[in-house]
């Protein structure tokens, strides 16, 4: 035993296993590819901002961002754009939101596993794989021209609903399993009944997957292009203002814009126009990701007590 | 009827009774024709080896099978002679009675407070006051109050483990529930914590009826006034915890009892 416990000074040989060298050359062989891996997915997105913001910066003027739109003359600008982009964004998250998160909940929570769980799993599942585009002329046929609504932002809102439903219930019901199965059968324990524990130890603790969830959502329905042409339309309101909240007036996106200046427009600066609006798009998008993810953890921090 | 652990205690009452009770987990049939006393205001301890259906069997007296999918009870279970699981009762009304803290602690993640609070607010309690007093009154039978007053509206989950089971313990005191089930409330906790949480369960023999499902003999013997011996699903014997430690009558339980099993 004594024997056992004294320390040698040299590894004996045959402790060393002959391949000990190569198998850590291919550890960090392995590891230095990984490491690149995952750096180029920053330098990709580094390399894609620095170059919409090389390309639209110039373009980029207070007058630009608040201006309105030109028919055929240079120097348009795109504040109605960004306006119908969060109005857009905001009435279609209105009619997601509600559906979604009681949808979510009651096949995360309450329905067990059997038939209909499996025919509402499967229709969300072949829900979203509609193109926006088919989407888009879903929306055509029963908003624009079915109910005679024409081009309009409520259109627009509702095909959005349709496209983005399976997304935001697919995020509410993962966002609601991260919550440990503990929360609930304390609350329960405690003679709560379902209802109650959904809402009051549930729910407070999926917040914050919550909204990380809906900020990804959110950045998707601002970016669409697709379902919003035939839907919310290519042009601003013709109404007194183009800042218009009337959801039934035709309602053009920042994202559509971009899109139709590109494909269509007759003004001279189309290009510098596209530009600075793909900068203005993507700027937009990076702000509300952080602004709501800040928002998020405050909330979270606020529903579990630690704040 | 059971025989009384001393002779001070006046003639036992059973605060539960449980009869021919069979539980599955789908085809599988995890507790077999189960026959149990559970007495008033004294410690019920279940021992036997992991896996013997001890916890499966505690879930069983306040309805918390219900709530796994797949899980089904049979038999009859009493509550002051009314059947639990009779059609027509409302599980949560069970539950409201007969509490129970787990294996881990699991405070919300809300403030003590509000975690105290928890059970009298859903229950329809709101005003303020009323709910302070019952903090304290819940926090201070849990042996946690003097640890707790001047943060009552930090984190819970940033207490230690010891103090969030006594924690669990208050807010299930809160509830004023009969019965406290608790499955090995302590073998998540360190030895220091371990003997708070014991004496805490001597305490509240007093006012109320505990079962409680242990792995560790020591403590089933320190803190019970009986054992019931669980083993591969059957109940195999129970009695007064000195009769089961010291004259065991199953040559099984004395097996476990003196290490030979498991």
């Amino acid at each position: 035993m004594a024997r056992a416990l004294t320390v040698r000074a040299t590894v004996p040989e045959q402790l060393v296993s002959n391949n000990a060298r190569s198998r850590r050359i291919v550890d960090q062989i392995a590891t230095a590819l990984l490491w690149v891996a995952a750096s180029s997915v920053v330098g990709l997105l580094l390399l894609f901002v620095l170059y919409l913001f090389v390309q639209g910066y110039s373009a980029i003027s207070w007058h630009f961002l608040v201006g309105y739109p030109q028919a055929a003359t240079a120097g348009g600008g795109v504040g109605p754009e960004i306006f119908n982009s969060f109005y857009i964004l905001i009435l279609t998250l209105i009619f997601t939101l509600p559906i979604s998160l009681l949808a979510g909940a009651y096949l995360q929570e309450y329905s067990g596993p059997g038939r209909f769980r499996d025919i509402v799993q499967f229709s969300a599942e072949s829900l979203a794989t509609v193109p926006s585009i088919v989407m888009a002329l879903f929306g055509l046929l029963v908003f624009v021209q079915i109910l005679g609504w024409h081009f309009s932002a409520i259109g627009g809102a509702l095909t959005l609903t349709f496209l983005n439903l399976p997304a935001m219930m697919r995020v509410t019901q993962q966002a609601l399993a991260s919550v440990p199965a503990t929360y609930r059968e304390a609350s329960m324990g405690l003679g709560a009944t379902k209802w109650q524990t959904l809402l009051r130890v549930v729910l407070p603790s999926a917040i914050g997957p919550m909204t990380t969830g809906v900020v990804l959502v959110s950045g998707r329905i601002f970016g669409e292009t697709a379902a919003l042409i035939f839907t919310a339309g290519a042009s601003v309101s013709y109404g007194a203002s183009a800042y218009d909240f009337n959801p039934f007036h035709t309602a053009e996106t920042l994202a559509v814009h971009l899109y139709s200046t590109q494909r269509e427009a007759l003004v001279p600066d189309a290009t510098q126009i596209a530009n600075g609006s793909a900068l203005v798009l993507l700027v937009m998008v990076l702000i509300f990701n952080v602004v709501a993810r800040v928002v998020g953890r405050q909330l979270t921090l606020r529903f579990t007590g630690k704040a | 009827m059971l025989e009384t652990p001393d002779a001070k205690t006046s003639a036992l009452r059973a605060k539960m009774l449980v009869e021919n009770v069979d539980i599955y987990y789908g085809a599988f049939r995890a507790i077999k024709n189960a026959n149990l006393e559970v007495p008033d205001r004294h410690v019920m301890a279940l021992i036997g080896p992991s896996g013997c259906g001890k916890s499966t069997f505690l879930r069983a007296l306040n309805r918390m099978h219900d709530l796994t999918p797949g899980a089904r009870v049979t038999g009859t279970v009493t509550l002051d002679g009314h059947d639990i699981y009779a059609a027509g009762v409302d599980p949560v009304t069970v539950r409201h009675r007969i509490g129970m803290v787990f294996q881990r602690p699991n405070p919300f993640p809300k403030s003590i407070f509000e975690n105290v609070v928890y059970g009298p607010k859903i229950h329809g309690e709101h005003n303020s006051k009323r709910l302070t007093e019952i903090a304290e009154k819940s926090l201070r039978a849990a042996a946690l109050w003097d640890e707790v007053k001047d943060r009552l509206h930090k984190s819970a989950l940033d207490l230690s483990g010891g103090q969030q089971q006594r924690l669990c313990i208050a807010r299930v005191l809160a509830v004023e529930p009969e019965v406290i089930l608790m499955d090995e409330p302590a073998s998540a906790l360190d030895p220091i914590a371990t003997s708070k949480i014991e004496d805490l369960i001597g305490e509240l023999k007093k006012d109320y009826t505990v079962v409680i499902v242990t792995h560790s003999m020591q403590q089933a013997a320190r803190i019970s006034d009986f054992t019931t011996f669980f083993l591969l699903g059957e109940l195999i014997e129970v009695g007064t915890t000195s009769d089961i430690f010291t004259r065991p009558k199953d040559k099984r339980t004395e097996d476990y009892i003196t290490g030979r099993y498991g």
